[in-house]
């Protein structure tokens, strides 16, 4: 063995998602690092390391709390700071939901790019690399200076969708303009007919009047997005596409941040189904919507850390889910 | 009225936002600062920055139902949009600069910082390929410690099922109490009397999570630490925009090293001395103290500008347990007289209020008639406010460098609030103006 291979995978997680973190560490075949956070009584984040990082391949996992997003961001940072002041080789840090990541551009006056901030944030912390899932828009990857890999859970929805359904029933739509991209990328990969709405937004969190553009009918519509905040978007999607004629209506959707009202939303819509990833933590949702399915992401991110270990190329997990 | 300037405040502190706009006469800067429902911060700034000089109030204090962490984030995201809206200068002031005092020892639900001696209970779960291999090419790495960590696990697990049964530690259990099979028996066979401490030293302020920090055991052989905060804070106000940062007695002077960009430091010190000479009767009589050595300059400093005594309390650190009874004092020690005399004790920072009401208590043994004790920020967290209500402290007079009212609420007229608005609104004003800072207090 020598020198350089002598550093291990050391597996740090958040208080975000642990689950999804002794998943990739078991998918691995090693143990989370003990350390622990906690936040103190006047409510600053503490981080306690247990064990040495000197030298070692540090990953952190960390995502993010549906509305507790910079508690979480604040501990990342400290954890990312800690790791570099205890003089490990390398720090990744692992965000599958990456926050912020919707506050991209100036879009107003005045208007923070906060996904700058953040990027800019993880650097000064002391992070020496990225790894995310399906990035709300690819471009943020250019805020940073380190490398960013931007995995994404396409191959792991073609599978589901090969896997429940006929790909001829199908039609795969789009609930916006700016996610067509990502729906005509499964609609090609499954060779199936392709849909869009547009909508019109008056104010954020807030949905206005929708069109469909395309044809539904006795089709099975499979709405496409990469997250699912209050879920007004996709459920007036799914009332749009049932107008339309659509036989049933399902959601895949990356991130599951389903905040404030999300699930009553949902238990209250024609959509028969809303997959999502377990990048974001689900809680007790899942048992709150019988709707909700979940599918397990941590192959591809226990895959890509290992990849990323080894030096191997990640490309391969953009088009496939390792199973 | 002030030109050019535009005062900016965040959630954490609105009255002295307030405040400061009002001495300086201007409104605050109209802003949106809320939360999405994903729980990300929402801020938009709805006057313009160009051009302008930007000061941006935001405490590091979370209480009221808000939280610290929010805060922060909230400051940099205002000190970002600023930036990318072309001010001219963006100056984060922080009346109570946020994690400039990390305790280096975890602390435990009564807020009290625990010496531990968590090697020593570790230590009977030794195997002998635990120990740390001497790292060197070819030797493998080491794979014993996944065993090692089971059993720590287990054992972490099965004494804390038991301590929630009301099992008293394996050593001293009597018949009668109740036990649940299996967790029982796999204590037992174990056989490691492991005391119930070890797993309670590592209670934290986390109430959530319980069962988790129970289980914490760091790796056998490994010192754990506490990450220090302080650098990573300065970094990210840098990394933000930050062109230079106004705060008020910093816990440690070192933290303005931290920065790149100018670091105005400024005193709560001729408020407190005001104080002392004004409400304090007879103070000359009085005797300043320190509660700790960290702080003795602070305090000779407000002892030597109204030439009264000084006297420091010294902690000694108890690493073995000692038998005296009262071993919480028996680890503090007072250096000076303070017998039939009016105490003044004197530090930066109340937190838990752990330090002054154990300094209190030693006081008042020695004999001290009134107690007052002046700080610059209260932060009064966790049980801190009971704490002061029944412990030897008379009066506690603290600045509304974090916001003050419920406080005030709960202690009534045990907390004596002082106004820091003007020396705020005068140093920006100042600092706006390129003027001197140093002058205002110069005759302290």
């Amino acid at each position: 063995m020598s020198a350089e291979m002598a550093n291990e995978i050391k597996l740090i997680s958040g208080r975000s998602h642990p689950e999804l973190s002794d998943k990739v560490a078991k998918r691995l075949g090693i143990e989370v690092a003990r350390t622990i956070s906690l936040n103190y009584s006047n409510q600053e984040t503490s981080f306690t390391v247990g064990e040495s990082v000197r030298d070692e391949d540090v990953f952190i996992v960390q995502s993010t709390t549906t509305g507790d997003v910079n508690e979480g961001l604040m501990e990342l940072l400290i954890m990312i700071s800690a790791c570099r002041t205890a003089s490990a080789r390398r720090i990744t840090a692992v965000i599958p939901n990456f926050p912020y990541a919707r506050q991209d551009k100036k879009d107003k006056s005045r208007a923070p790019i906060s996904a700058r901030l953040v990027a800019n944030m993880l650097q000064t912390a002391g992070a020496n690399h990225i790894i995310t899932v399906d990035l709300h828009a690819s471009q943020i990857q250019g805020f940073f200076s380190v490398p960013v890999d931007n995995l994404y859970a396409e191959p792991s929805f073609l599978r589901y969708i090969r896997e429940n359904f006929k790909t001829e029933d199908c039609v795969i739509v789009s609930p916006d303009a700016g996610g067509a991209k990502r729906a005509t990328s499964i609609a090609d990969h499954l060779n199936t007919a392709f849909a869009l709405i547009h909508k019109e937004r008056p104010r954020p969190n807030v949905v206005g009047r929708m069109v469909l553009v395309g044809n539904v009918e006795d089709k099975i519509a499979i709405l496409v997005d990469d997250m699912a905040d209050t879920c007004g978007t996709l459920v007036k999607a799914a009332a749009v596409l049932k107008e339309n004629g659509a036989k049933s209506v399902l959601a895949l959707v990356t991130h599951g941040i389903l905040s404030g009202n999300a699930i009553e939303t949902l238990n209250g819509s024609v959509l028969s189904a809303l997959v999502v990833t377990n990048t974001v933590p689900l809680g007790d949702k899942v048992e709150r919507c019988p709707k909700l399915r979940v599918i397990d992401i941590s192959p591809t991110i226990a895959e890509a850390i290992r990849r990323t270990h080894n030096g191997e190329s990640v490309s391969y997990l953009f088009t496939h889910a390792p199973v | 009225m002030v030109r050019n300037i535009v005062v900016l405040g965040g959630n954490s502190h609105p009255a002295l936002v307030d405040s400061v706009c009002n001495m300086l006469g201007l409104p605050a800067c109209n802003r949106i600062l809320t939360k999405f429902s994903s729980g990300e911060s929402r801020c938009e700034i709805q006057d313009s920055v160009r051009g302008k000089d930007v000061y941006i109030i935001q405490t590091g204090f979370g209480g009221n139902g808000s939280k610290l962490n929010d805060h922060f984030m909230d400051l940099c995201i205002m000190i970002s949009a600023c930036k990318t809206g072309s001010a001219r200068r963006v100056t984060a002031v922080l009346p109570l600069f946020p994690y400039s005092r990390q305790p280096d020892l975890p602390y435990k639900k009564s807020g009290a910082p625990l010496f531990k001696a968590g090697s020593e209970s570790g230590r009977k779960d030794y195997t002998f390929d635990s120990v740390p291999a001497t790292p060197a090419p070819g030797v493998p790495r080491t794979a014993g410690l996944i065993n090692g960590t089971d059993i720590t696990n287990r054992l972490a697990k099965t004494v804390l099922t038991n301590g929630v049964n009301g099992v008293n530690g394996a050593g001293s259990m009597s018949p009668v109490k109740q036990t649940n099979g299996e967790a029982y028996f796999g204590a037992n066979g174990v056989a490691s009397p492991m005391p119930n401490t070890s797993i309670g030293s590592y209670t934290t302020h986390d109430y959530q999570n319980v069962s988790h920090i129970g289980a914490f055991q760091a790796r056998p052989g490994y010192k754990q630490w506490v990450a220090q905060a302080g650098t990573l804070v300065a970094n990210l106000l840098t990394c933000a925009g930050a062109d230079h940062v106004i705060t008020m007695d910093l816990h440690d002077p070192q933290v303005q090293g931290f920065f790149d960009v100018p670091v105005d430091n400024l005193y709560g010190r001729p408020l407190l001395k005001r104080y002392i000479q004004t409400h304090i009767p007879n103070y000359k009589e009085a005797v300043i103290i320190s509660p700790d050595a960290g702080g003795a300059k602070r305090a000779t400093a407000i002892a030597d500008g109204i030439g009264v005594d000084f006297a420091l309390i010294h902690k000694v650190m108890e690493r073995r347990p000692t038998k005296i009874t009262d071993r919480q004092n028996a680890s503090m020690m007072l250096v000076g007289n303070v017998a039939d005399r009016v105490c003044i004790l004197i530090d930066d920072l109340v937190d838990t209020g752990n330090t002054i009401t154990r300094a209190a208590k030693l006081l008042k043994k020695e004999g001290a008639t009134t107690i007052y004790a002046l700080l610059t920020h209260g932060v009064f967290s966790g049980d801190a406010i009971n704490r002061i209500k029944a412990s030897a402290i008379d009066k506690v007079v603290v600045t509304n460098s974090v916001p003050q009212d419920e406080h005030r609420a709960l202690l009534g007229s045990k907390l004596d609030v002082l106004d820091i608005s003007p020396i705020f609104a005068e140093a920006i004003r100042r600092v706006h103006h390129g003027e001197s800072i140093s002058v205002l207090f110069n005759n302290d």
